[in-house]
Parts: structure tokens; sequence; C-alpha cells
């Protein structure tokens, strides 16, 4: 009830901008509207056609659908809504009208097997059913309990389980083939007994009669080969669209026996950006005023399809001398899409985010006085070939893929925690190629306490999590969704699952003493389907069949696989992750959900940079100094009017959270006061830090991940009061402030001036000098008459530790 | 600009959620859906889900307290059962609890004894991820060491927190006086984490974490600091603060408030209260937790989670229930009751008191009794429970109910619908998947007024 409410209002809005639009724009267009498709067959009485009215216009197409005037010339034969669906109604052929401002159109219609039609398939006809109205989602009866006694598979994977659940379960009580139309199914399904779910299905609508007469034919299984859709076409697969406005999209199946039929209305549709665009259920796409593009994503019976939907603003984009290929393609986005990208960073920000980003720490002060008073026209690219030579690089990147890869004290150990942290920072200090230091982890073998990856087989203990924690760190891919049921948005399925993970039955694991286990190889064998009960063979995601042998393990045959130049995953899914790092977002995003159905937003980059990383050898330095040598990395955070929306092009920086550790090691150098950590050595950073058990409130409430899965999002980006409230009171802060070898001490037992403390305190927090505006606002808390030079330096770091140029890395 | 929600429609069970319903209503003003029309749409989601607690006080007894020498004894039990404590009578007819429950007895009229409480997880780590997030954890007992160790699903208390959010000064989730171990906010993350108190108010020396201003700093030099900050953000990057840096403005400012609104700084200041009324619950780590979750409460908190062990009592359960365990929580629930009531807010306040398990019927060689998670009592009072029942039986060794067992999930769903929350809402963990606020679990009926 209420989606069909909110459609009709939804309808009525976009015809009157629409109305609005063509008004204006009808002086200079000539052409008559096109209307897909030009002729069509409706098959069988519960049969549907949507039409698409395009025009074409001096802006480029715009969408009439739903302001267009509809007529059938033969309403016996077919009847068409003002939403351009056409119905049957009787056998024959008819035309119908379609009138815009600007010209009509006659479409041809003709009907089949409206007395005589098939009989309903209940995996063709009724399942996509039941799908649509999210009777089988995860919410729902899809659940692994089901609901309320009545269980789905979930996304309706499993025909013969779902038609024994309708038909059979509970003793057949759901269904009354007697008397069909006081079927428990479908009384509960239009909401005429009570029903949790409300009402799904209309009274009289097409889909009740469709499940009606299936009932009526007995309520029968078809055989599972006989009628399977290979494909489904959306159409039109990319249009831009103006500002408040809309497009009507329109979904075929293209069956197995050949036939193609329009399934708009029994289709799924979900948007990947829905600040950009939404999408009702029946596949109208609606825009908002953030710049940018989204994938529509329409699924039908496990088949998915992709329509690119822009919205562009009509600014004229500035372009900028541009040296980096990186900044081509970035900028002909920018163009694209009407987005005035904000100004180069400055200098001191700049320094502050790839110090930050780089290597997880502040600069000190004298670092910042260098760099601002270097006039050289290279510093910063110098800086970023400094930076990658330093040995924090390699704690902090150590640390990142710690979390990726699960290094849990918890689960290998102190030993086996160590083993690892410290064969992760000797692989980021020697800049291993990513293909080695990939095969290092998949092919990894020895004792768990020696310098290497092996204890990743102690976390990972079984075939099937192993596949799963590597197809989703190393390949983007969630092949988990695939272990139960079809992957809801790609292609892949449990065969796909099941040949991946048998790459990993032949790991086997020894006891060497209480914290060491020896990895080594056996022969392992192919899994079985547990639907078909078939040998699945190993093959990677989407490729043929592995031969394994004598002398190739299966993880090396999956090594080869996945570092193989052709590998379509491997290096898209690195530059991803880098690019997440470096810009607060992925260019597919999530970081680790890449697929065709959740596209990159500037897909020729991301092509751009993994063909050019695999090109330069896998080397992560090399890529890592081309990304942040562009001038798209180095933009200020600053927005202006034409890009404050945008949050997938990168035409700004973003506010990026610091990492728990980073910004513990922050606090501890702007005050000079090394944080003390339980049964460590002074003078440890917390990045260094390979515990990651060690209990500590501030790591919690900052959100330091616990190791429990290899998604990055572990890591909490998001803010808190509590987060607020440390920053302001910690006691652990004051000490520090007040300590006698901190920063505040000596600057107070200096010489210096007022206005050189200030600067001093500006550098080692924010690494830049203040403006005289933020000077004299400092300089004066030492003329408070409540003040002394001690309570006023206090107060100055205090203040400037919880500015939000101190909390965040922007 | 117009923007409708459409691709949420059809994720969810219930027919209406509020956020369409008022989105819908900003849409139809321009739409031509008549006024009448939207409010009666939202008057139908209104009463779809009235909310008849508006916070939630969960005591949680760790270790598991013992059901037959407390709330469900049985006198005609065999010696090596039924144990020392006689069965006296309450204020309701017909109603006996555990002699050693003296002051709960003169209330039992207003609260509700659910006595066929019953789960199949007997151990303590993974029973407590269990009930506090209505799944079942996929590790072994014993080896959750992390602090909170529900690592993926949220607490009860998270959920609560993300749908109904601030209602004044204080956070909304707040733990007492420890975290409560699978109390945190799973794949929710860190902004839906529980406020934790990790001192207990019974110290003389109590003092909330980070919200009292740091010794030293007095309320004219916080207050200076304070303005120090705004204006220096003001000079510094981000005056338009787009994304997380306008959150954490936000943070800091609700931050700023608990620190210097009088309200949330009287609600935490516990030495305030009357003695009279702190010694009514009892100078016990029980006692006044629980006072000071009433104060919250007052103060606008969604849900307090007090934790008090150690009720795991293999050897010496008799003395142990007797002396160290019971008294201090007959006298802090019984007050906390009666002080609610008092107030007016128990109606719209519901407390929840249990453990993880019940205890074995059969006593051990020690006079212990061990794990037994297949009968338990929950106690239940307020926010639309009934006042005095008892509901469900055990049969006649506490071993197992004769009545519909309840379990976990149909306990958190009846918290959750009590609380005006779909159960049935679902949010995409890291994965993408959905995962329902319960799985599974019905509404027990029977406990409600």
């Amino acid at each position: 009830m209420c989606t069909r409410n909110m459609g009709m209002i939804q309808l009525r809005l976009i015809s009157i901008i629409a109305f609005l639009k063509i008004a204006c724009l009808s002086l200079v267009v000539v052409a008559a509207p096109k209307v897909s498709p030009e002729e069509f067959t409706l098959v069988g009485p519960e049969s549907t056609q949507q039409l698409v009215v395009t025009q074409d216009t001096a802006n480029g197409l715009i969408d009439l659908t739903h302001n267009a005037k509809y007529r059938s010339k033969n309403e016996a034969v077919a009847v068409v809504n003002e939403r351009g669906i056409v119905r049957p109604v009787g056998e024959g052929i008819t035309e119908v009208q379609v009138s815009s401002s600007t010209g009509t159109k006659l479409i041809q219609v003709r009907v089949q097997h409206f007395v005589d039609p098939q009989p309903i398939s209940f995996r063709r006809d009724i399942q996509p059913i039941l799908t649509k109205a999210a009777c089988n989602s995860g919410g729902c009866h899809g659940k692994a309990d089901g609901q309320n006694g009545f269980k789905l598979s979930l996304f309706g994977f499993d025909d013969e389980s779902d038609f024994a659940a309708v038909v059979k379960a509970s003793r057949g009580r759901r269904i009354n083939v007697a008397a069909p139309e006081v079927s428990l199914f479908l009384l509960k399904a239009t909401g005429e007994l009570p029903h949790g779910g409300g009402r799904k299905i209309e009274n009289g609508g097409l889909w009740y009669a469709r499940i009606l007469r299936w009932l009526r034919e007995g309520a029968m299984l078809d055989e599972p080969n006989e009628l399977v859709t290979t494909r489904i076409e959306i159409f039109p697969t990319t249009a831009s669209i103006r500002h408040d406005s809309g497009q009507q999209l329109q979904v075929f199946a293209i069956d197995s026996d050949g036939t193609k039929r329009c399934v708009t209305l029994e289709a799924e549709f979900i948007s990947n950006a829905t600040d950009i665009a939404e999408v009702d259920s029946n596949g109208l796409v609606q825009v908002s005023t953030v710049p940018g593009e989204a994938a529509i994503l329409a699924r039908y019976r496990g088949q998915v399809s992709v329509a690119r939907m822009r919205l562009p603003q009509t600014e004229d984009v500035r372009r900028p001398m541009l040296t980096n290929p990186i900044d081509t393609l970035v900028w002909d986005r920018f163009s694209l899409l009407g987005i005035q990208p904000s100004e180069l960073v400055d200098d001191g920000d700049f320094l502050r985010r790839v110090y930050l980003d780089l290597i997880g720490t502040l600069p000190t002060v004298e670092e910042a006085r260098e760099f601002l008073s270097d006039r050289s026209l290279d510093k910063r690219e110098k800086l970023i070939d400094n930076l990658l030579s330093r040995p924090e690089y390699a704690d902090f990147w150590a640390m990142k893929w710690a979390d990726i890869l699960r290094v849990d004290r918890e689960r290998i150990q102190s030993n086996g925690t160590i083993a690892m942290t410290r064969w992760l920072r000797s692989q980021f200090a020697n800049n291993r190629p990513y293909d080695e230091f990939v095969t290092d982890v998949i092919t990894a073998s020895g004792s768990t306490v020696s310098e290497s990856p092996a204890a990743f087989y102690v976390v990972h203990n079984d075939a099937e999590k192993l596949a799963r924690s590597v197809s989703q760190a190393f390949l983007g891919v969630r092949i988990e969704c695939a272990q139960c049921h079809h992957h809801p948005f790609e292609k892949w399925g449990q065969q796909d699952y099941f040949a991946f993970a048998g790459f990993f039955t032949g790991v086997k694991q020894k006891k060497m003493g209480a914290q060491a286990q020896k990895i080594g190889d056996g022969p392992g064998q192919d899994l079985t389907h547990p639907r078909t009960l078939q040998k699945v063979p190993t093959a990677g995601l989407g490729a043929a069949p592995i031969m394994v042998g004598e002398d190739l393990s299966r993880r090396a045959a999956l090594a080869q696989w996945m570092t193989q130049p052709e590998n379509p995953f491997l290096a898209r899914m690195l530059i991803n992750r880098l690019w997440a790092h470096y810009f607060g977002r992925g260019l597919a995003d999530p970081v680790d959900d890449m697929r065709s159905t959740n596209p990159a937003s500037n897909e020729p980059l991301l092509n751009m940079l993994a063909e050019r990383f695999v090109e330069e050898g896998f080397d992560v330095k090399k890529i890592t100094k081309f990304i942040l040598t562009s001038r798209v990395y180095q933009l200020s955070v600053e927005v202006n009017q034409s890009n404050e929306l945008d949050e997938q092009n990168f035409s700004h920086a973003r506010w990026k959270a610091m990492p728990a550790e980073v910004l513990l090691d922050a606090i501890s150098q702007a005050t000079g006061v090394n944080e003390s950590f339980n049964g460590w050595p002074d003078g440890y950073r917390a990045i260094q830090i390979w515990d990651n058990r060690m209990p500590n409130y501030f790591f919690r409430i900052f959100g330091k991940p616990q190791r429990v899965s290899v998604c990055e999002c572990e890591r909490g980006t998001e803010p808190s009061i509590a987060q607020a409230l440390h920053l302001m009171n910690a006691p652990e802060t004051m000490t520090k402030l007040r300590s006698r070898q901190g920063a505040v001490r000596r600057l107070v037992e200096s010489n210096l001036s007022e206005a050189d403390i200030v600067d001093e305190l500006y550098l080692s927090t924010l690494s830049r000098f203040p403006v005289a505006e933020e000077r004299e606002l400092m300089v004066s808390v030492f003329e408070e008459p409540a003040s002394n030079r001690q309570t006023a330096v206090e107060d100055i770091l205090w203040t400037l530790i919880n500015t939000r140029e101190f909390v965040f890395n922007h | 600009m117009f923007k409708l929600s459409f691709s949420k429609q059809g994720q969810f069970c219930d027919k209406i959620s509020r956020r369409n319903v008022l989105t819908l209503g900003a849409t139809s003003l321009l739409g031509g859906l008549s006024l009448p029309g939207m409010l009666q749409m939202q008057a139908v989601a209104a009463t779809a889900k009235p909310a008849r607690a508006k916070s939630c006080i969960f005591l949680m007894l760790e270790g598991g307290p013992s059901h037959i020498d407390m709330w469900d004894l049985k006198p005609n039990a065999p010696r090596e059962i039924r144990g020392p404590f006689s069965p006296i009578s309450t204020s309701v007819p017909g109603t006996q609890i555990s002699e050693i429950l003296p002051m709960c007895s003169k209330i039992a009229d207003r609260f509700t004894i659910l006595r066929s409480h019953s789960h199949a997880d007997n151990a303590h780590q993974t029973g407590r991820h269990w009930v506090m997030t209505g799944y079942k954890p996929n590790f072994p007992d014993g080896q959750a060491k992390g602090i909170p160790f529900n690592e993926h699903y949220p607490s009860i208390g998270s959920m609560v927190s993300r749908e109904l959010g601030h209602r004044g000064a204080v956070p909304p989730y707040i733990e007492v006086p420890e975290p409560l171990g699978p109390g945190g906010p799973g794949f929710y993350g860190p902004k839906y984490a529980p406020f934790t108190i990790e001192t207990d108010p019974v110290e003389p020396t109590f003092l909330v974490r980070d919200l009292n201003v740091v010794e030293g700093i007095d309320e004219n030099r916080f207050e200076r600091r304070r303005i120090l900050l705004k204006r220096a953000n003001a000079l510094g990057a981000g005056g338009r603060g787009v994304g997380r840096a306008k959150t954490m403005d936000t943070y800091y400012e609700k931050a700023l408030e608990m620190v210097t609104s009088p309200a949330a700084r009287r609600a935490f200041n516990i030495q305030g209260e009357k003695q009279a009324v702190r010694e009514r619950y009892g100078m016990t780590s029980i006692g006044q937790c629980s006072l000071l979750a009433r104060r919250l409460v007052e103060a606008g908190s969604r849900f307090i989670g007090v934790s008090h062990g150690s009720w795991d009592t293999h050897s010496d359960n008799f003395t142990g229930h007797r002396k160290a365990l019971v008294p201090p929580t007959d006298q802090a629930f019984s007050a906390l009751i009666e002080d609610l009531d008092q107030r007016g807010m128990l109606d719209e306040t519901l407390v929840v008191m249990m453990g993880e398990m019940g205890r074995t019927p059969r006593i051990n060689k020690d006079a212990g009794r061990d794990h037994w998670s297949m009968c338990q009592s929950v106690i239940l009072a307020g926010g639309g429970i009934k006042r005095g029942a008892v509901i469900g039986a055990s049969d006649d060794t506490a071993s197992y109910p004769t009545t519909t067992p309840y379990g976990v999930q149909d306990l958190l769903f009846t918290i959750l619908d009590l609380m005006g929350i779909d159960p049935n809402k679902v949010y995409p963990d890291s994965l993408g998947r959905p995962v329902p606020l319960v799985t599974g679990g019905q509404r027990i009926d029977e406990l409600i007024a």
C-alpha cells in the first residue's frame, strides 16, 4: 500500500517537473519521441510491457515516460496505464499511441496465448514474485529459521525447497487446490489474514492472477532445466539525468528458448549510491542534487545487469596543467560531471597529510620548519621519497596488513603474532613486490613462530575460511555470500565457492610444542557441492579448473593463478585498497566489494593504475609515489559550492579518521611525553604494538580492530561522544600536559616569546604556522588575569589537540 | 530538492517504516496527498509500534543466579535438590519466593517472575553472548578475551541506542560498573558502543571517566578552554566542515553538554543523592549501580546495563546466596522498583534482572550448584510488564519448563517491542548481509500488561 501511494506521489511530481522542462525545451526540439520497444508481443494473460519514452534534445536525451500520453487503439486487446505499462486483455493485435508535446508514435502490440496460455512455471513465474515481494528476503521468510514457521530459501535460490515449503510443508496447509482463492498462501500475501509482513500482493492484480492460475493448475513444480533465464538486459544502460528528474528503466529476460520478455515489474532494483540516485521498485530512477554516477543493479532469477545513471552539473570546469596521467582521468570525470574541484592544499596541510598517510606519524616541529622553509619546486616529491624510506613506513603498513591478515594474539599466541608482524615489517621495509608478497602468504609453510606468514593458516584453520578471507582480502570478492546461496549481486554461486575452497584442502598443520605449529601441504581433494553432491573441480574465480600434481601443491597453483598479470582481481584490489587509504574512500566502495555491479566511480582510472602496477612489477612504493604526486591527492579539504556534495569523485580531500594508534602517538608526540604501555619498554609507539589484545581504553573507543575479520571496515572510523569526552578530559592527557619532561614545561621554561611559543605549538600539532589572527588569539591567553605561563601553554596545547584539524587527517 | 526513499522498501517486514512516513509526509505536501491523509499514515506507523518503555535497566547477574533457591523453590523435592531455603509468602496471594528475598517479597505485586526461560547454552561466555545479542556465538566458551567480545553481533543495548538515540544530556547506552562482556556494538561500530563507567558508584571516590573536568581545571578555566577551542576551530580548516569532521563537531557539543550541563552532572553525581535513599538501595555495588541507573533514566539514558557478579556458585552455593549475593540484590532490586514506582517512572521504565543461566537443581558434592541453562527465572518489571504475575512454571525439580519455554530471542524480542522498536528491522553487516535485530523469537504476550 505504502509503495503504491508513494509511487503515485512521485509520478505526479515527476510529471510536473518534466512538463515544465518540456515546456521550456519545446521551442528548440523538433524530433518525435523515441519509444522502446517499437513493437512487441505479450504472451499469456499475466504478462506486461513497460514502455520507455525518450526525447533527443539539445541537452541530451531526456526521459518522457511519465509525462507522455498513452492510448490503446483497441482496449479489448491491450490496455495501457499512465506509467506506460501495457497489459493484455484479449487475443489479437492492436496499437498503442504514445504522444508527447513533440509528436506521436504508434507501437504495435500483439497478444498471444491469452486464452490458451502455457501452464504457470513455479520456477519462472512464481519464484520471481516471492523475491520481488521480499517474501524470501533475509528479514522475512528467507531468514535461516524462516518466519513464523514458513521458511523460504534466501532470494529464492532453491526452487525445490521453496516449492516444498509452499505446497507440502505443514501438511499442505498453505494451499488449497480445491478452492485456490482461500489458500492461506494467497490470503496472507494479500493481507486478508493477519500477516506480519503486511500486504505484499494486491488482490486481483497480475501477480495474484498468476498465483491463482498456478494453484488452479494444480500447484505443480516444473522440471529444473525447462525454462532457464540465461541473461537479462536493462535499457537504457547509461543515461545522463538532470537534477530533480528521473529515468524509467526497462528490464528484459532472455530465456533459454530464445524468448525475450519484459520483466520490469518482476525485477528488483538496487542503487549503489543512494545519495545520488534512488530507484523505486518499478524501475523508476530519481536523482538528487549530488553530482556523480550511480550504478543501478537489476536482478531477476539470479541474473544481474547494471545501468549507469549519471547526474552532471552544468558547471564549466577549469582544467589546470596536468602532467600526471591520474589527473587526466580524474579531470575528465570532473568535466563530465561539471564538478569544480578544490584548490591545491597548502604546504603545512600537505605535510601533515602525507606524514599521517604514509608513515602514521606526525611531523616534528623541526621537520615542519624545514619543509615549510624549503623553496625548491620539487619539495613535495622529495618528501614523499624520504617518507617511503622511513622505518615508520614499515611499522605503519605492517600494522595495517596485520589487521587485514588477522594477526591476532588470541588465535596464534604471542610467538605467532610476533613472527607475522616481523615478517610484515620486513616486507614493507624492503618493498617486496606485491606478487611475491601474495605468493608468500598463499604458499606459506614451515614453523608459525619463525618470521613468516605461516600463522595465517592457524588463524584460518579450514579450507572454507581460507577461501573466504583470501578472496575478500586479495581479490575483493566477497565469495562468502555464495557459501549458502547464490551471491545476490554477482555471478558467483556455490559452485564457484567450493571450487575456490578446493585450493586449501591440502593444508596440513602439525603441532610443535606449546606455541608453534608447522604448516605444510598434503594432496588435498576437490570439495563436494552441498546440494548437488557432485565433486566441484578446484578453480580460480571464473577460471578453468586447475591441474595439480606431484610438483605443484594446490596452494602453489592458486598463487600462480592469482599473480599472473592477466588475473582480473589482484592488482585492482590492491590499487583500490591503496586509493581508499590515501583518499578515504576506494575508487570502488566498499573497498573490498569489487564487482561488475558495483563499478568504480572512475573505471578508466582504476584500470590504468592496475595495469601500470602490473607492468612495473607490482612495485608498491613506486605506484604509491605515482598516486601521491598526483594533483588530485594534493587537493584541499576546503570545498566550494560546486563540489561540496561530491562524495565519489575525489574533487576535494576528505576528513579521514586517524587510526586509534596514530592519534595516540600524535598526542604523545605533541605533548612530548611517551605513552607507557603496560609491560612494554618505554619509547614504543602505538603503531609498533603487535599485541592486538592489549587492554587499552583509548584503542577501544577509537576503534582499533580486534582482527576478527579481513575487512578493513572492522576498524571503527565513526566519531563518538566517548571520544570527544576522552580528548577533552582524559586525566592521561592532562598528565602529559603537566609532565616535567613534556613539551609544555620545556616551552614554559624556555626564553621564547609568547608568539614564538604559539608558533611552536601550532607546528607540533597542526604542522603549520598560525595565521595572524590565530597567533593573536593564542597570545591573548597569556594575558588572561587568571593565567600564568604554565597554564596558558597547557590551555593552548589542550585546545590545539582538540581542534578538528588535529583530530582528523585532512 | 525532493527525495524519496524507495531502495529500502520491501527489505523490511514491517508495513511502514518510520522514515518512510516522515519522507512521505514531506513530499505529500507537494504531491497532493491531503494533510489528513498524511496524519493518518503517521498514526498507523505510530500505533503499529507503541513504546511502552522509554528506557530499560538491565541487571545482569553474571555467573548465573540459582533460580531454585530464589524465585522458583521446590519445597517438596528431595533433599539433594530442594536446598535449605524455605518459601515465604509475598504481597501477591499464592505467589511464594525464597526466604532469602524478604524485601522483594513485600513488593512482589509490582514485578513479574518468568519461570519458564530456557536456552541451550550452558557456558558463561557463549551463554552471555547469546543472552545479550540474541545470536549464538561461533567461538567456543572461554576463548573470548577481548572486551567487548561480541565481535560481530550488536548487543541489545547497542540496538536500543541505535534505534532510540539521545533523549537528554547523558549517553543513550551506559554500562556500569564494568563492561558487560558482550555489551559492545558488534558490526554497528563504536558509534553505538556503550559509554562505560569503569568505576563503581559505591566507592566514595566514584568519578565518571572523562566526565569530570580534571583536577586543577576549575569551571572558569574549562569555560575559557571551551571558548578558545570554539574560536580556534572557527579560524582553522574546515569551517564548512563536511563529513566526519562535522559529526565530530556535534559530538563535541554533546560531550560539552555532558560536562557542563547541570542535568548530566547531577545524574552522575550519586554523592548528591540523599543518604537515606542511598542506604535504601544499599551501600553495595549493585545497590549503588541500580540507584545510578535510576538517575540516568531520569536524565534520559535509554539502556543501562548493570553487571553484578559473581554468581557462579559451584561450591558453597547456599552460603554464597544467603550471605554475599542475594541480600544486596534483594535490597537493590526492591529499592529500584519501589523508587521508580514512587516517582511515577516505573510504567515507562523496563527493568530486567537475569543471569546467563540458572543453576543445576541437583546439589553437587561441594554443596554447590553447577550451570543450568535449561531453566531460569527472569524478573521483569515496569515498561508495560504485568504487575505481580508469575508466568510459566517448571517441573518438580525446576529442571525444565512445563509450560511454553521462552528462549533468548523471545525475551529480546519482547524488550525491543516494549520499547517501540521493530525487532525484525534489518541492517546489513560488514559483508552486506541483512541481519535482523532479532532472528526468530516472538513477543511473550503473557508478560504484557
